[in-house]
């Protein structure tokens, strides 16, 4: 008996030995007990995840004032530092940041803030990546912990609203974010 | 001979009996004793390394099993049990990318080919299970069944989707002995 423990003990440590070094399945040998070891792996790729997103609608704009409008948004990165870049593309010509009334267009801006509830951040150029983001979700749709953890701001400046026709505009907004 | 002495008499006889009984059973109780700690054997073999590879997506529980090899020689039910020691803090399962942590879990069935078993917990025994080799060779299962039990590692979703992206990596040890 006294040999067989002594066997167990040294397949103990020949297992831990092994998932230090080679990291492969080791095998139990006859006795009063026996010990076998097995390595695991996996690899968890970067991944980031946008949502919690909404239609803006600016509804009547008085060209007197710029208007802006805001919203809270989820964003999830898995990166060791939570990182992320956002980057954004417009409907307009050359996915500029443009709407439509079929004929006319008008200019808007977009500014991003990696923290929720902002009314102003940095300003975003189209297709140009806004980098060193980062997130504050702890899953990927913010169903726990922080709800939102950034915000996104689409002004239309005086300037512009005076510049374009009276008229009904539309367009959409693409964000892309990738991990960093 | 008066009848109190016959009733002693016939009540000695018993005792005596009793006590040859007695002796008996207990030179039979040790010699069982020492048959099953000088025969009570196990072996835990046929393990794979575990490899979920790229996980490709953080939606759902990854499960990976693998059927083994545990001969345990126990008469007469060939009764086991397993303790599971990770590699983390503790013994914990925890697989690990330098400084961060990913956790799973372990099952274990005492029958091949399964994929879901019962929850093993870390450094704790978990008691009562029965080997299928009949094999009188214990650590032989080219006799009877090619594997007996099934192990499960388990990568749940939550964990997956709490973890930050990396190569992680750890051991897992199984440790059997007969019961």
């Amino acid at each position: 008996m006294g040999g067989l423990m002594t066997r167990s003990v040294l397949l103990a440590c020949c297992a831990m030995g092994a998932s230090t070094s080679s990291f492969a399945a080791t095998q139990g040998s006859v006795g009063a007990t026996s010990t076998g070891s097995v390595s695991i792996s996996a690899t968890v790729p970067g991944r980031v995840q946008i949502s919690g997103l909404t239609d803006l609608n600016f509804g009547t704009v008085d060209p007197a004032a710029a208007a802006t409008s805001t919203e809270d948004v989820c964003v999830w990165s898995n990166t060791s530092g939570k990182a992320y870049q956002i980057t954004a593309a417009g409907s307009g010509a050359a996915n500029a940041f443009t709407l439509t009334d079929g004929t006319n267009t008008l200019v808007y801006g977009i500014q991003w803030a990696d923290s929720s509830g902002q009314s102003s951040g940095t300003e975003l150029t189209s297709g140009t990546p806004l980098g060193a983001q980062v997130s504050t979700a702890t899953n990927p749709t913010c169903s726990s912990g922080p709800t939102k953890t950034a915000s996104l701001i689409v002004n239309m400046s005086a300037a512009n609203l005076q510049a374009a026709a009276a008229g009904a505009y539309t367009g959409t907004l693409t964000l892309v974010v990738a991990p960093q | 001979m008066a009848p109190g002495s016959a009733q002693r008499s016939q009540s000695a006889r018993n005792s005596r009996r009793l006590t040859v009984a007695g002796r008996l059973g207990a030179c039979a109780l040790l010699v069982l004793a020492s048959r099953a700690a000088a025969a009570d054997q196990a072996r835990i073999s046929a393990l794979s390394d575990v490899a979920f590879g790229t996980i490709a997506s953080f939606t759902s529980d990854w499960v990976r099993s693998q059927s083994v090899c545990l001969s345990a020689k126990s008469p007469p039910t060939n009764l086991y049990r397993i303790t599971a020691t990770g590699s983390g803090a503790g013994g914990s399962f925890v697989l690990d990318s330098g400084s961060e942590k990913l956790s799973y879990d372990v099952q274990w069935a005492d029958s091949s080919g399964q994929t879901a078993g019962t929850q093993l917990v870390p450094n704790q025994p978990l008691t009562a299970q029965q080997s299928s080799v009949s094999s009188s060779d214990p650590g032989d299962c080219s006799k009877g069944p090619a594997t007996t039990a099934s192990l499960i590692v388990i990568l749940r979703s939550s964990a997956l989707a709490a973890a930050s992206s990396g190569t992680y990596s750890g051991s897992l040890t199984l440790l059997v002995a007969p019961e």
